[in-house]
Order: C-alpha cells, then structure tokens, then sequence
C-alpha cells in the first residue's frame, strides 16, 4: 500500500518560485498608463480655459476671462439654444420611435419581426457621418426621392436644413438604442403581468397602454439620459446639415473656433469645452442614478420561455406595412441608395440606372494616394490600436475585478470615465496635449495619435464587453491557482484571461468596429499622412466630390457588415447593449 | 507535512464578525475537522489558513514559517505558503484537460518534464483517474471531478492539506463511497489535514480531532467520541446528533448525583461529577438512542427514571417508529420497535450518560 502513497513533502527548495515582486510594477503601470491616457486630454482643456492666451505661448496668466467672453460672444446663447433643441427633439423621435419597435417587434405577432428588428438596428453599427450622407443622397436637395417628388409634387415637405430635420436623423439612428433597453427589459422578457391583465379582462390596447408601457418606463427614462447625451455630443449631423443653414450646435461651435476657423480661438474653445465637460458628467451621473433604479426591472439574459404576443388582428398586416415601409425610408434607402451611388457615375430617378453603373468612383478614390492611404490607415488603426486597446482593457478588468490591487477601485473609476468626455472634447484636448508635450512631437503626424485618442474613448465600451464575462469566471478559479503556487500575474496568464477569450474576442470586434468608424476625434488629430476614412470623408464632402464620398462610404459600411457578419457566424455576440 | 499553529485568529466582513479569536494547534500529520452550521466562519477560517483573505487579527504559523501576524505586519501571498486546498467547487480549470490541470503545480515548480509525467501518472492512479487524463473537466461526473481536485493538490505534496466540504457536491449514495475511499487515503497519506463539513458523519467518522465551530468561535475541541459523548455545551449536544433537551430545576444532590424536577413536577436523577447546588435552574441532554420505554413494572432505581410522557405524534419510518413525545411541555424524540397502544407511556431515563448544563439554555437558537 506505501507504495502508491506519495514520498513525504518535498524540501522547502520544491516550493514554487515566488514572483510576488512582478504583482506591484504590471499593476501600477496599467493604473498609470490608464491615468495618463484619461487625463492628457482633460487637463489641458480644463487649463487652457483659465489662462489668457493659447497654450504654447509664453507669458501665461490665470484669468477668468474666457468664461466671461463666452458669455458675451454673439449668438452663444443661441447655439446653446439650438444645442438642447436639437438634443431634445433627437431624444424624443429616438425614444418614441425605439419604444414602438420594441412593443411591436417585441411583444406582437407582426409578420417578420425578427427580420425587421435586426434591420431596425443597422443605424448603430455605422457612423453618423456615414448615415448623414445616406440621407442626403436620398432627401438632400438634388437626392434621389427629392428628385423624384419634385417630378410628381412641388416642392417636398422635408427639409433636412433644419433643426427638426437634423433631429430626425439623429433620432433614426438612436432609436436603436432605446429599442434595445426596451427590449432587454422585464415586461418584453417576462409577460407574466400583462397575461394577469388580460386574464382580468384587459383588452390587447388597454393592456399595451395601462402594464406593458409603464412597466418600460425605467428602461425608456435610462436609454433617454444616454441619447440625450449621444445626442449632445453628435458632431456629423449639425456639420453637414447645420454649418451651411447656419444653425450651429455646441459641437460644430467646438469645430469652428478649435481647428477649422482661420483664426482658432482657444481660450473660447476650451472654455465651451469644459462646459460641455460639466454638462455630460452630469448627465453621465445621472444615467448611473437612473440605472440603479432601473436594474430591478432589467432581466439579463432573457427567459427561455417565450411571451405570448398579442394579437394585432385587422392590424397586422397595415402595422406591417407601415413598419416596413419605416425602415425601407429611413434604414434601407440611405444606406442602400449610398452604396449604389459609389457604383454609379450619376444618381437619378430620370436616368435608367444600367446607363450610369461604373466602377469610376473607385478607380477614381484608389487614383488618389491619400484616399487609398485613408483606407489603410483606417484598417491599421482599428486593427492594431484594437488588439493594443483589447490587451489593455483586459489588464484593465483582470486588476478592477481579480486583484487585491490598492488603488484598483480608482483605476475602475478612470477606466469608466471617458463615458462623460465628448469626443470633440477628447478631440480638442489630445490636440493641445500633442502640441504642449515636447516628447509627442515624434508621434503627431502619425496614426499612433490616433490609436490613443481612440483608445480613450472607447475603454468603457471595451471594459463593458469583458467585465460581465469576468464577473461569471468563479474566484475559485484562481484562488485555486494561487494556492498551489501561481503569482497572481501567472494565474491571470494561464487562468483567468484564457477563460475570458470568448469576451476579448468580442471586445477586439467592437473596438474594431468603433475604431473603423470613429471620425469626432480624427477631425481635430489628424495630419497629413494620418487620415482616415472620417477625415477623408469630410474632406471630400467640403470638394462637393458626391461620388467619392459614397464610394468611401461604401468601403466602410462594407467592412463593418462583413465584420458584424463574420463575429455574428464565429461567436454569436451581440455587438451592442 | 508540517504542523499548523493559529492564534487568536480574527476576521471580519464589514459588521460581521465572520472569525471570531480562533486558536488551534494541528500537530504534525494530524487530522482535524472544523464542523459547524453554515456561515460559522469555517470557509473563511480555510481561506485565511490558505493566504486567500487577509484576516484582521492574529498568528498563523505552517511548520517554521510564519504565514501571518498583526504584530509584525507579515502576510505571505498564498503562493508562498506551499498549502493544498481542494475547494467545495472543486475549481478544476475548464480549458486544461485533467492532465494540464493535475500537471499545472509541478510546471509552476520548475519540475523536470519526464518527472512531471512521472508524478502526475502515479497521482491519477492514486486516485484511480488514470484513464481520464485527456478528457476536460466537464465530461467528468461531479465524484471525478473530486478526485481529480484532489490529486491536482496532492500531487505538489503540500505541507499542509485543507479541504472545503469535499463530499457536499455529491449525491447521497457517492457520498458515503467517497468517504470511505477518503478515510482509506488518509490513513495511507497521513498528511496534516484541515477538513471543513458540516455533516457529523464525516466529522465522526474521519478525524483525529473535532473542532465544533459556532458564529465564528471555537465551541468545542476533542477527539470524535469526547465531543459525541461529553459535548461542552447545548450547542454541541444538539449539532452533534440529534439531542433531547429538558429543562428544570435542582431540588437536591448528593455526591456525584443530582435530582432534577422537570417543568411538571416529575423528577429525575442524573450522575454528574459536579452537581450544582439546589434551587438552580439546569438543562438535562439525552441522546434519542439512551432513552427507552420503561418496561411494565419498571421502577426508578439508582440506574435511572421513569417519568411519565405523552404521545404527541407517531411516524412510521420503516422497521421503527418515531414517536414525538411531550414530557412536561418539552418535546422529546424517540425511536421504538414497537409503537405504544395508547397516548400515554412511561419513559426509562439512564442516570448514566445524560448531560447537565447550567441554566435554562434555550435550545432553540441553535
Ligand atoms: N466575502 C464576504 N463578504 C461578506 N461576508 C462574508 C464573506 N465571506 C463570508 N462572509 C460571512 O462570514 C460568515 C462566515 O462565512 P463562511 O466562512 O463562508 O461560513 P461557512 O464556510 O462556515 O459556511 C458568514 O456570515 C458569511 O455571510
Ligand atoms: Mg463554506
């Protein structure tokens, strides 16, 4: 029987190697790089709006005076005015119109809701610049369906020019989010309320109106705070549509004086940034605040049991045609009208489309060695600065949630902070970081610049796709490692970030795709030999080049689809929510 | 192997006090079980042992190395501490196969590569896995799983081994085999052992030592039949096996015997080293199996009582009957062949072998 047993303990040499010294540096590094990465924008902005004269020139002194300037600029009031119009009204179309999707795909028998669920969604995926030009090719004033109407009607009823029509794209593209929460909501998961209403006696539209939408009022008020914020922060929209009907917006006042202007101001441009800053911490506190009460409404995850929908009845089918013919007009043709302007010479309701179909526009784009290098950089960027954003969101989480790290509840509060700092912020504030930091001089033509910016801005999002995986990893797991003689940096290696491959890999596709598509920060970063395919869209935008900007359009929607696609095919994430 | 030495060990969650002024002393290759209800502190007891959590207060020394003191501020990671811990949830890697997982200590320890193989081969036969080796841990049932935690711990030969509920995963029947099996390997093994339960079966049946824990404090130590048969107070009675518990009042004593009168009047002898004196108020402790039905004619003799009791309840339980009896508003419990006829019957109480406890204990609590 001894012979089986085992030899007596080994000598105290066997003991594995201890590296406990490795702990402290990797997490004090993340903690730092994390710090300096959230702060380098901030601090300058925050700086530059209480000095008197930009920021590289010497002599600096304290003041106040920029506040009181902003105060007194001509029109300021007004562009606040137009800013929380425009945010508002986008909030509102985007709340109704996500609400009433989610009910009706959600919660009835309308035919194909699944189909046209998904395609309700597509406006998130792209980027408000892209979806702006859409819907110029098709309601703009010489687009496709204004053509069209002008040969049947007079003159068309919409008028994207203004604020009620800047809002409405705005809104189309953020309904999906307020779709979502609705969605993931208690009512739409667990009907078990409604049917005790119907059972009671309720009719289908008494039960709809009295249980199934109060009971999503926490869901709507949440996902109303972040549109409104979404919406406060859009540059795209008021910049196409708003600079030349001169209705400018906070954003595009941020543009103007920071970069574009001949004669930037930035003591004006810090000063409405910070403001800006101040306004969407406060909301961003606000959604956390909302959120804690929404939370016990919120199941995660969803029920296996299927909710018995209603019956629309004599409905059905005109809901379905209305539905249908609501995503065709604001989904289907701005993006499918955009794709197939890149593919033709010419674009019009009069001219038969065989006539005018031509690969031009792209042979044209790839002529231009700045556009084909916007495209490479574009793809260089998100698919570096992804995976370098991916590793450190990962060091990130495994510190916040699997270390014993001092500081690691501060680190988490950096690491979530971007959510409240604009991109036109971040914009404003890298630039002024690249021009006062001597060591940056290196890397400001470059796209490296970029990588950063865009790594800023977009760790809470990464962080939002790896924590709740993280979370389910039991701590038995690497408690276990530990014991039997792992440092804590061996057990997250070969424990803890093998098991949470599935959610970098997700997280890697998001940052990807949000990457891909960023333009806010670009706009104030990039340099010649940096573009990318945001920047180089508005710039083919202001040369009035209509083909070429669908074309590049048509470049990015094509590699956004065929990632969604493909990480859809490999792990079946959801790329939102 | 090592022996294990805590002092005054202290831990805290927020208000509660989860680990309450533990001392221990585990000798060299000694086997001891920490038992007690759930949320008594024994996990976290374990995980402190283990360098998991770090405690508030107090001394841990394994073998020649401190682990932990307030005083000096030392607190070893558990890297360093060389301890085997199998936990309740076995936390088997899922994406190691049992090979990578049992294998994963020795590779950390720098162990050459054909002794690797060598050692982690002789572990799985040790716990009879051998043939699993390339399976992961999710085609395993819940009693490999077990064993495979278990070798992965034993195959570094830690100084000391500490054990989480083992067994609680398991259904009833594995249960009983792997306890079995469990006390085999100990005995063949005979490492220094912390084995956490709550199940008095296992505490019984595998120890050297029982520490019968209670909200966070140490209720009791001693080898199985001492804590079974001389439990220090209620608690440990009614924990350890199921306890009938009377109370009452002295009315007199004599050397080494004591007459209690029950709530109804009813009186009842007890041998106890140190009566207490007349007038205080006691709880008498009889395990189910000490107490009969007094036979017809049965009169109170020095050996013990017979006290008169009423059928509350009666249950068949295959083979036996358990009767719920009310003797003087307490409710007692008793198991018999044969069931009384009527509601009434008198009970044959040992003077030998009851318990006394100062006090009216409320019982209840426990
Ligand atoms: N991480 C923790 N945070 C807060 N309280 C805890 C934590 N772990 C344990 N406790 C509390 O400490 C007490 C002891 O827990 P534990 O040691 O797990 O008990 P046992 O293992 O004996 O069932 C319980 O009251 C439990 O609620
Ligand atoms: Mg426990």
């Amino acid at each position: 029987m001894s012979g089986a047993a085992l030899p007596a303990a080994g000598a105290p040499g066997a003991r594995a190697a201890a590296h406990s010294w490795r702990e402290a540096p990797i997490q004090y590094a993340t903690a730092l790089l994390t710090l300096v990465l959230v702060a380098a924008p901030l601090l300058p902005v925050l700086y530059q709006s209480v000095v008197d004269r930009p920021l590289y020139d010497a002599g600096r002194q304290l003041t106040l005076g920029n506040f009181v300037r902003l105060a007194r600029t001509e029109g300021f009031g007004l562009v606040l005015w137009n800013t929380f119009a425009f945010a508002a009204l986008t909030t509102l179309i985007a709340q109704v119109l996500g609400t009433l999707a989610a009910v009706l795909f959600g919660r009835t028998d309308l035919p194909a809701a699944r189909l046209l669920g998904e395609l309700f969604l597509w406006p998130i995926y792209l980027s408000a610049l892209v979806l702006s030009f859409g819907w110029y090719t098709v309601y703009g004033p010489s687009g496709y369906l204004t053509m069209l109407w002008n040969a049947v009607f007079e003159e068309p009823f919409w008028d994207l020019y203004t604020l009620p029509g800047m809002a409405a794209i705005a809104g189309v593209s953020l309904a999906p989010v307020a779709y979502i929460y609705c969605m993931s909501s208690a009512t739409i998961t667990d009907p078990s309320l409604e049917e005790a209403a119907r059972v009671a006696g309720a009719g289908t539209f008494r039960t709809l109106s009295r249980i199934t939408l109060p009971l999503l009022l926490p869901a709507i008020a949440y996902s109303a705070v972040l549109n409104f914020t979404v919406a406060l922060e859009l540059l795209a929209i008021p910049l196409v549509f708003g600079e030349p009907a001169g209705i400018t917006v906070l954003t595009t006042f941020l543009y103007t004086q920071g970069v574009a202007g001949i004669r930037p101001d930035h003591g004006l441009a810090a000063t409405a940034a910070a403001l800006m800053l101040a306004v969407v911490c406060l909301l961003v506190w606000l959604q956390g605040r909302l959120l804690g009460n929404t939370r016990r409404f919120v199941t995660l995850g969803g029920k296996a049991t299927r909710p018995r929908p209603f019956r629309l009845g004599r409905l059905r089918w005109p809901l379905f045609a209305l539905a249908a013919l609501y995503i065709l007009a604001t989904v289907v043709a701005p993006i499918g009208v955009l794709v197939l302007r890149a593919f033709a010479s010419f674009l019009s309701p009069m001219v038969p489309l065989s006539e005018v179909l031509s690969l031009a526009n792209f042979a044209q784009l790839f002529a231009e060695p700045i556009y084909s290098r916007a495209v490479w950089n574009s793809l260089v960027v998100s698919a570096v600065g992804g995976a370098l954003a991916t590793a450190l969101i990962a060091m990130i989480a495994v510190i916040v949630h699997r270390s014993d790290f001092r500081f690691r509840e501060p680190l988490h509060y950096a690491a979530l902070f971007p959510r409240a700092v604009p991109g036109v912020v971040a914009g404003i504030g890298f630039f002024y970081a690249i021009a006062l930091m001597p060591g940056l001089g290196e890397i400001r033509n470059t796209i490296w610049v970029l990588v950063i910016a865009f790594t800023m801005r977009f760790i809470p999002t990464g962080f939002g796709a790896v924590a709740p995986m993280l979370l389910q990893v039991s701590p038995d797991l690497d408690r276990a490692a530990r014991v039997q003689g792992a440092d804590w940096w061996t057990t997250c290696r070969r424990v803890v970030l093998p098991l949470m491959r599935p959610a970098l890999l997700a997280c890697y596709t998001i940052l990807f795709i949000s990457f891909f598509k960023e333009y806010t920060t670009a706009i104030f970063l990039f340099a010649p030999g940096s573009e990318v395919i945001g920047t180089a869209l508005l710039h083919l935008w202001i040369q009035g080049e209509a083909g070429l900007v669908a074309a590049l359009a048509a470049i990015q929607v094509g590699v956004i689809a065929a990632c969604v696609a493909a990480a859809r095919a490999a792990f079946g994430v959801r790329l939102h929510g | 192997m090592a022996e294990l030495v805590i002092e005054n060990l202290t831990k805290r969650f927020g208000e509660v006090l989860a680990v309450d002024s533990v001392s221990l002393h585990v000798a060299e290759g000694e086997f001891v079980t920490l038992l007690g209800p759930s949320g008594c502190g024994k996990s976290t007891t374990l995980a402190a042992i283990a360098g998991l959590d770090r405690p508030d207060g107090g001394r841990i020394r394994i073998g020649g190395t401190v682990c932990f003191d307030d005083r000096s501020g030392t607190f070893l990671p558990p890297e360093a501490r060389n301890c085997g811990l199998v936990f309740q949830s076995y936390a088997l890697w899922p994406h190691m196969t049992v090979f990578d997982n049992v294998v994963f200590p020795l590779t950390l320890r720098k162990v050459p590569a054909a002794e690797r193989r060598r050692r982690v081969e002789e572990v799985l036969a040790l716990v009879e896995m051998e043939a699993y080796a390339d399976r992961y841990p999710h085609q395993l049932s819940g009693g490999q799983q077990q064993r495979v935690a278990l070798a992965r711990t034993l195959v570094y030969r830690p100084a000391i081994l500490l054990l989480d509920e083992p067994l609680s995963n398991l259904d009833a029947k594995l249960r009983d085999r792997a306890r079995a099996w469990l006390a085999e390997l100990r005995t063949r093994l005979g490492l220094t052992t912390i084995y956490v339960t709550h199940d008095q079966i296992e505490a019984l049946s595998l120890s050297d030592r029982i520490v019968v824990m209670n909200r966070g404090r140490v209720a009791q130590v001693g080898p199985p039949q001492e804590v079974y048969e001389r439990p220090a107070d209620p608690f440990v009675a009614d924990f350890i096996g199921t306890t009938n518990f009377l109370p009452g009042r002295v009315v007199e004593t004599a050397d080494a015997r004591a007459l209690v009168a029950l709530g109804d009047g009813q009186r009842v002898a007890v041998r106890t080293a140190r009566p207490p004196a007349p007038g205080a108020r006691v709880t008498l402790a009889y395990r189910p199996e000490q107490i009969r039905i007094a036979e017809a004619g049965e009169m109170p003799a020095g050996a013990g009582s017979v006290v008169a009791a009423r059928v509350a309840s009666r249950a068949y339980v295959g083979g036996r009957w358990q009767l719920g009896l009310d003797l003087g508003g307490s409710p007692l419990r008793l198991e018999t062949a044969a069931p009384p006829a009527g509601d009434r019957l008198r009970l044959w109480l040992p003077a030998d072998g009851a318990i006394l406890f100062q006090g009216s204990t409320d019982v209840s609590l426990v």
